[in-house]
């Protein structure tokens, strides 16, 4: 329950890192994330990673960058365990997300809030009901969903259009309803894939402000993005992929698109 | 639990109404493929009993010698009674074969009239169980020293035996046939509903839903959309049921009155059965698709 009491006005927790930190450096953090040789190859050849290790401390900002076809997707596969490693091992909050049950996946993916470049949220549900839903189909109480959504609609600052729908919202606007959907379950990993793809430069920085402080609220966040200027601009932790390795690891990077 | 089930018929009466178009869809398909079914099924019943009455029509005709005695007759009809291929015995005199005649072919009474002596032999009919028995039967009359001879129909038994297989497996394949095509268009128009909702599928899988919380809101409301697609298609025959009674006692003259009631009994539970069934299969298969990954 970190989101609920990082949420109300007080002192950040202790486990947020100060800007600029570098994760490595940080010897008490927990790691949230770690991959080890991971090696992907599809059923029709492809090879989408070539022993990629990632390590993800707790607080961390990553950025996931690298041209179309570089593996990032793959990652973000791997991480929400809709596929599985060819080779190497993916620990998530220390699970090995290979070796999970069946029935143990739902439970692991609640502790990834994942949102897209396509919002994915459902038209005929208000911003509310939208996030509720995410409570809802896990089981949630109900006594226990609506303060929970009240709380993250107050993050993301949408209490003021909870009751509309989705249509009726801006692009800006539809992005963070569903930031709120994913945070809802107060992720131990917060996972943007492509969150600014589909929005004009001056929403995409309000949605990078919000990622920012919802990090500073002591959400691990690893997004994957084509948009350079946000990356050079914002100075965290840059990871490129190029043809399923990761070929820089750095903290403060610029970022050039070479695609 | 109770939570659980609640929230999957929440789920489910929501899922039926927000999309309207489909699931107005979905059931007008079910209604239609259901009064189809239940059509045939009373189409075939009517058919089943036709030839059941015309199997026990099949006859046996035995003629009695003038010269047996009312004892013999009488003897030869007790042993036919205790055969178990042997339904019913019925013995005309030579008086009610006369009697018989002369109603059939009243132009031709002058003719019958001016004969010394009434010249029709008593006969015995025998009705039988299954007429596959036919020579069983005929062969033990054949045997009595009462029978003058028995009426040889073995041929037309012959031909109704192979009319009445045809007719019941031609029956049954239809059956089969339609059957297997309502499944499949039932099965099929809710997977179209379900697909319409994949996004709704992904979006719980990502939030990390489990498999029942997926699947049993769709059960359920495939069953739903079985059960009132049923209903309506029972309203509708309850409509029609004066209409099909008569169609069916002018059609097949022979339909029991009392099997209506019968009839209409059993196309309700099959409707509701076949409705319900393939409402939660066609669920089922649908949403397994997208969790079995």
């Amino acid at each position: 329950m970190a989101m609920v009491s990082a949420a109300t006005p007080g002192p950040k927790p202790s486990q947020t890192r100060r800007p600029g930190e570098r994760p490595h450096d940080a010897v008490s953090t927990r790691v949230v994330l770690a991959m080890q040789g991971v090696t992907k190859s599809y059923p029709n050849g492809r090879v989408a990673l070539r022993g990629v290790d990632l390590i993800v401390p707790e607080g961390d900002f990553v950025f996931l960058v690298g041209p179309s076809g570089a593996g990032k997707s793959t990652v973000i596969k791997l991480l929400i365990r809709d596929e599985v490693p060819t080779k190497g091992v993916v620990l998530l909050d220390g699970r090995d997300l290979a070796r999970l049950k069946r029935r143990d996946v739902p439970r692991i993916r609640r502790k990834i809030g994942i949102v897209f470049q396509d919002f994915k949220l459902l038209p005929n549900k208000t911003v509310r009901d939208n996030v509720a839903f995410a409570l809802e189909v896990t089981g949630a109480r109900r006594r226990d969903i609506d303060p929970a959504v009240d709380r993250v609609l107050q993050v993301v600052g949408l209490t003021g259009q909870a009751n509309q729908l989705p249509g009726q919202l801006s692009g800006g606007e539809q992005q963070r309803t569903a930031i709120a959907r994913a945070l809802v379950h107060n992720p131990r990993l917060f996972i943007a894939d492509e969150p600014t793809g589909n929005l004009d430069p001056l929403i995409s920085w309000e949605i990078i402000q919000l990622l920012l402080r919802i990090n500073d609220l002591g959400v691990t966040v690893l997004m994957a993005t084509h948009n350079a200027e946000v990356v050079t601009a914002v100075r965290k932790r840059v990871v490129a992929l190029e043809n399923g390795r990761i070929v820089r690891d750095q903290t403060g990077a610029a970022y050039h698109r070479e695609d | 639990m109770i939570s659980f089930v609640a929230f999957s018929l929440r789920r489910a009466w929501q899922g039926f109404w927000r999309n309207g178009l489909m699931s107005l869809a979905a059931t007008a398909t079910v209604v239609l493929m259901l009064a189809l079914l239940a059509g045939l099924i009373i189409l075939l019943t009517g058919l089943d009993a036709t030839l059941d009455y015309v199997q026990q029509e099949v006859q046996v005709v035995a003629y009695v010698k003038d010269s047996a005695t009312a004892q013999d007759i009488s003897g030869l009809e007790a042993s036919l009674q205790r055969m178990p291929q042997v339904t019913q015995v019925n013995f005309v005199s030579k008086d009610q074969a006369y009697r018989d005649f002369l109603a059939r072919h009243p132009d031709e009474a002058d003719v019958i009239e001016s004969l010394p002596t009434n010249p029709l032999p008593a006969s015995l009919q025998i009705n039988l169980r299954d007429p596959n028995d036919y020579l069983d039967v005929a062969g033990y009359l054949n045997g009595q020293p009462a029978v003058d001879r028995v009426m040889n129909i073995q041929q037309t038994v012959d031909q109704l035996v192979t009319v009445i297989g045809i007719l019941r497996i031609g029956g049954t394949v239809i059956l089969i046939v339609v059957g297997l095509i309502v499944l499949f268009t039932i099965v099929n128009t809710i997977r179209l509903a379900v697909v319409a909702r994949a996004d709704e599928i992904e979006i719980m899988r990502l939030v990390g839903a489990s498999d029942a919380f997926i699947r049993w809101p769709f059960i359920f409301e495939g069953a739903f959309v079985g059960l009132l697609g049923a209903a309506i298609t029972i309203g509708l025959l309850f409509l029609g049921q004066g209409p099909i009674t008569s169609f069916l006692s002018d059609y097949f003259k022979v339909l029991p009155v009392e099997a209506s009631a019968t009839v209409g009994q059993n196309v309700t539970l099959i409707v509701l059965g076949a409705g319900a069934g393939i409402g939660v299969l066609g669920s089922y298969l649908s949403v397994r698709s997208y969790l079995i990954r």
